[in-house]
């Protein structure tokens, strides 16, 4: 899988990618406690690079249903984009796990893209911003964008097209209590970026030697 | 976004930049990165409270102290050191800071929080929207649609869930809560299919509703609640869309209830269909034990019928020895008479005894046959019959069944027309009557039996059911006696009516007497008066025709003497029948040979002896006759046999066994027609 990618992230490298990631996932389940009435537990990441056609391949594999995404663009010292997926039927399911079970269906609609941008700013933020201090680097991360589509809306990059070709999937299972919610984050990162985020990665195992 | 460098440690501020800021309708607050506010617009002045100088260089938390900012901190630091941006909306977090509007309510809000400047980042700015107006409108079109949205789905009866595409519950009315007994939050997020116990037919209905294919008619589900029972119910589902998504919103009618009328419908009617059934089955067994009993009456009736002859013939009995007993004195007599005149060498007037006891000898014969027929099961056999002579001969009968106390009057009229009917019959139905009669007069009396031509005219026949006017022979059987009643006389016909004491009578003889008549296209008909007698009158129809030849017996004379050395063997066990036989065939002119039983018959028909007839008993101790020809027809396939039988039942069966070359002749017969017999086999 690893093959096509042109720049491929040793093992080693990847293992401290997934520490990184698995360290702001869990200051975004502290962040994300504070907001959801129910508790939410967060899986140990599972971190891939993929090209954007296996990544896309990827998530129509899992997920042939409707999906829902919430975004974020983020530059500075690396450029790409961060996603949080997940099935847009279970979307509603998230916004009752933060908002409760009182209110309407109507209410819960209204409420779902709002919810969603927050929850998903949580989680993207936390993460994002775990990389960044941890590899001592700034980025600038905009706000969320809620967007519903499959997966090749969501890595298509025509909007960014100085982005690259690779794609690091992070696997996440949401479990919110009893609603089985799963949901997936993906980072889009140009070339450059991950050439950029090798060297810091090595720069950081270096360190941590 | 155009860069712009804010220097925010300047002191000449740029009042252009600042009156810019405070157009902006929106709350915005700059802060260093010590997080300390730098700006404080104008709209922040006003929703707030707090002047821009009185925020200056102070922390948020400081302006907006005792204040749960949980969710702003965190944002703020973000942005500060990680360059992250963090929106917190009024959506999730109902209460952010204390700000009011200008009519003083609260004033609902959403904050962005986005980092200022490059990479490392000058400070941050939190833009705080109002969204009062936006929120105050949506609730108050959803109140005022769910208001009447409500007052529908709280309140069905029915239930009421909205699923969506995965067939998730996002919605549950009152009903259905107690309808499947679970909470509100344990639907919700579940999947519906869980209710169901058909749960191919939901998901059919599903699929239908969001394929925008709906039945059309609504769909029986059986669900399954909470607690373990089912429930039936009738779905309607149609579907729905709020921007890319869909919903089905399902209908489900609670039809237990409709279910157990229906059942107990079903259970009446299925009650219903087998009662009828049963009731059937009882028309049918009925129909069945009335057939079983007719049929048991009819037995019964038969075997009474036949025990009806046989009383007459035990009440004919003391009667019949006597007569028997005189006959035998004839021929016994005559017998004696012709010997002593033999032995005296008398040889004149011997004619006259052997006429004499040869007399006695017929009448005998003929009345053994009489009652042979008359005990017989025999079908109506209908001749000619002339009645006058019928009744003739029974005279010497009728006097011995009366006895002395009755005197008999047989009134004849002349010219008599011939009648068609069963001559036995006639005779048991004039003797059942002569009986009825004699015991209708126990101390004595008249009893005249009288005959004559009889016309009956359309106004008797019209008064009588079942008769046709016309020409009839009258008997009419009249008697001194008791006499019946009117109502006795309306049974008297009926079968098994008796007024004799029981065991004296069957109650079957005006009945079978009136069978009799009316089978032989005649009438009965009776006559009484209590104290002065009854009589009967038997109406049978004319015959236009003539007699039939009686078998005249032929004289011995007359018939044609044996052939040269014919052979005849004799097997008969009674001696005297078998001395007699061979005597009348000597005379005749035959070689004859005797045998007393099968084994010495035997010995001679399996020689080489010359044997051109067998004349054989059928009942023979042994061997009987049949086995004997059998036997012999091994060696002599084309013998001529003829057999002799007392037994009237063994003549009606010779039919069956007679083969060519056999024929059988009834005991007891005349010498004659012995002869003619002989002949007439020898010449076939």
């Amino acid at each position: 899988m690893t093959a096509s990618i042109a720049v491929a992230l040793s093992e080693l490298e990847l293992d401290a990618l997934t520490e990184l990631v698995n360290l702001g996932v869990s200051n975004a389940a502290s962040s994300l406690r504070e907001l959801v009435r129910e508790e939410i537990l967060l899986s140990v990441p599972k971190v891939v690079v993929v090209t954007r056609k296996e990544a896309i391949a990827n998530l129509g594999e899992r997920d042939s249903r409707p999906l829902v995404a919430v975004h974020q663009d983020f530059d500075g010292d690396l450029r790409g984009r961060a996603l949080l997926i997940f099935p847009e039927a279970k979307s509603m399911e998230l916004v009752r796990a933060i908002v409760g079970n009182d209110l309407s269906l109507e209410d819960i609609m209204e409420l779902e893209q709002e919810a969603l941008a927050e929850t998903g700013n949580i989680l993207l933020n936390a993460c994002l911003a775990t990389i960044a201090n941890t590899l001592q680097r700034t980025l600038r991360i905009s706000l969320p964008e809620v967007i519903h589509g499959k997966g090749t809306e969501f890595f298509d990059l025509t909007q960014s097209p100085s982005l690259g070709d690779s794609v690091i999937f992070i696997y996440i299972n949401f479990s919110v209590r009893t609603r089985d919610i799963q949901g997936y984050i993906a980072m889009l990162l140009d070339l450059p970026s991950l050439a950029i985020l090798k060297s810091l990665l090595g720069a950081l195992i270096e360190r941590t030697r | 976004m155009k860069q712009r460098r804010v220097d925010l440690i300047s002191s000449d501020r740029d009042k252009a930049e600042d009156a810019i800021l405070d157009a902006i309708n929106a709350g915005l607050i700059v802060l260093d990165r010590s997080e300390r506010v730098t700006h404080w617009n104008a709209w922040m002045e006003a929703a707030s409270g707090h002047s821009p100088s009185f925020a200056q260089g102070k922390l948020v938390t400081d302006i907006f102290s005792g204040v749960d900012l949980k969710r702003l901190t965190p944002a703020i630091q973000a942005a500060l050191t990680s360059g992250a941006s963090t929106i917190v909306t009024h959506a999730i977090n109902p209460s952010l800071l204390p700000l009011k509007t200008r009519s003083k309510t609260l004033l609902l809000h959403d904050i962005t929080v986005t980092p200022v400047g490059a990479s490392p980042v000058a400070g941050c700015l939190m833009l705080i929207t109002d969204v009062t107006m936006a929120v105050k409108r949506e609730r108050y079109l959803r109140d005022r649609q769910n208001a009447r949205y409500d007052a529908v789905v709280a309140n069905a009866a029915d239930v009421i869930i909205t699923v969506d595409e995965e067939g998730l519950i996002q919605f549950a009315n009152p009903a259905a809560l107690s309808q499947f007994g679970y909470s509100n939050a344990e639907l919700l997020g579940k999947s519906a299919a869980e209710l169901f116990e058909t749960r191919d037919e939901w998901r059919g209905t599903l699929q239908g509703a969001l394929a925008n294919s709906p039945s059309g008619q609504p769909i029986d589900l059986i669900a399954r609640r909470k607690d373990g029972t089912p429930s039936y119910l009738e779905a309607s589902a149609s579907r729905w869309t709020s921007g890319t998504r869909s919903f089905v919103t399902v209908i489900l009618r609670d039809v237990n209830g409709r279910r157990a009328t229906d059942a107990a419908l079903r259970k009446s009617e299925t009650e219903a269909r087998s009662a009828a059934a049963a009731l059937t089955e009882l028309n049918r067994t009925l129909e069945q034990r009335v057939q079983e009993r007719t049929a048991q009456l009819m037995q019964t009736e038969d075997a009474l019928r036949q025990s009806q002859k046989m009383e007459a013939i035990g009440q004919l009995t003391g009667g019949i020895a006597h007569d028997f007993n005189n006959l035998l004195q004839g021929i016994t007599g005559g017998l004696d008479l012709v010997k002593k005149r033999v032995a005296q060498g008398r040889f004149s007037e011997l004619d006259r005894f052997i006429s004499g006891a040869m007399a006695s000898a017929n009448r005998a014969s003929a009345l053994t046959h009489r009652l042979l027929a008359f005990s017989r099961r025999q079908p109506l056999a209908p001749t000619a019959v002339q009645v006058n002579p019928l009744l003739a001969s029974m005279e010497e009968l009728l006097h011995r069944t009366l006895g002395e106390h009755v005197h008999l009057e047989l009134v004849t009229a002349a010219g008599l027309w011939l009648t068609k009917c069963d001559p036995n019959q006639l005779e048991n139905a004039v003797l059942n009557l002569v009986i009825n009669a004699r015991d209708a007069m126990p101390d004595g009396g008249t009893l005249t039996v009288e005959t004559q031509n009889s016309q009956l005219d359309s106004a008797y026949a019209a008064l009588h059911q079942d008769i046709e006017c016309g020409q009839y022979v009258c008997i009419s059987v009249k008697d001194t006696g008791t006499g019946m009643s009117a109502a006795t006389i309306a049974k008297a016909f009926e079968p098994f009516f008796t007024t004799k004491p029981l065991g004296r009578g069957t109650g079957l003889g005006l009945s079978m007497i009136y069978g009799f008549a009316k089978q032989s296209g005649g009438h009965a008909n009776i006559h009484s008066e209590l104290g002065t007698g009854t009589t009967v009158k038997l109406y049978l129809p004319r015959y236009n025709g003539d007699v039939e030849e009686a078998d005249l017996i032929p004289d011995l004379s007359d018939v044609q003497s044996a052939h040269t050395n014919e052979t005849v063997l004799v097997v008969e066990d009674e001696f005297v029948v078998r001395e007699l036989i061979v005597e009348v065939l000597k005379e005749l002119g035959y070689s004859t040979l005797e045998a007393e039983d099968g084994p010495a018959s035997l010995k001679i028909l399996q020689s080489q002896q010359r044997v051109d007839l067998v004349i054989s008993d059928i009942g023979l101790p042994g061997l009987n006759g049949r086995q004997i020809v059998e036997a012999a027809r091994v060696t002599r396939p084309t013998l001529k046999v003829l057999f002799m039988t007392g037994y009237a039942e063994n003549a009606a069966m010779a039919a069956g066994f007679l083969e060519p070359g056999m024929s059988m002749i009834t005991k007891p017969f005349a010498m004659e027609a012995l002869a003619s017999r002989v002949r007439e086999i020898l010449e076939k």
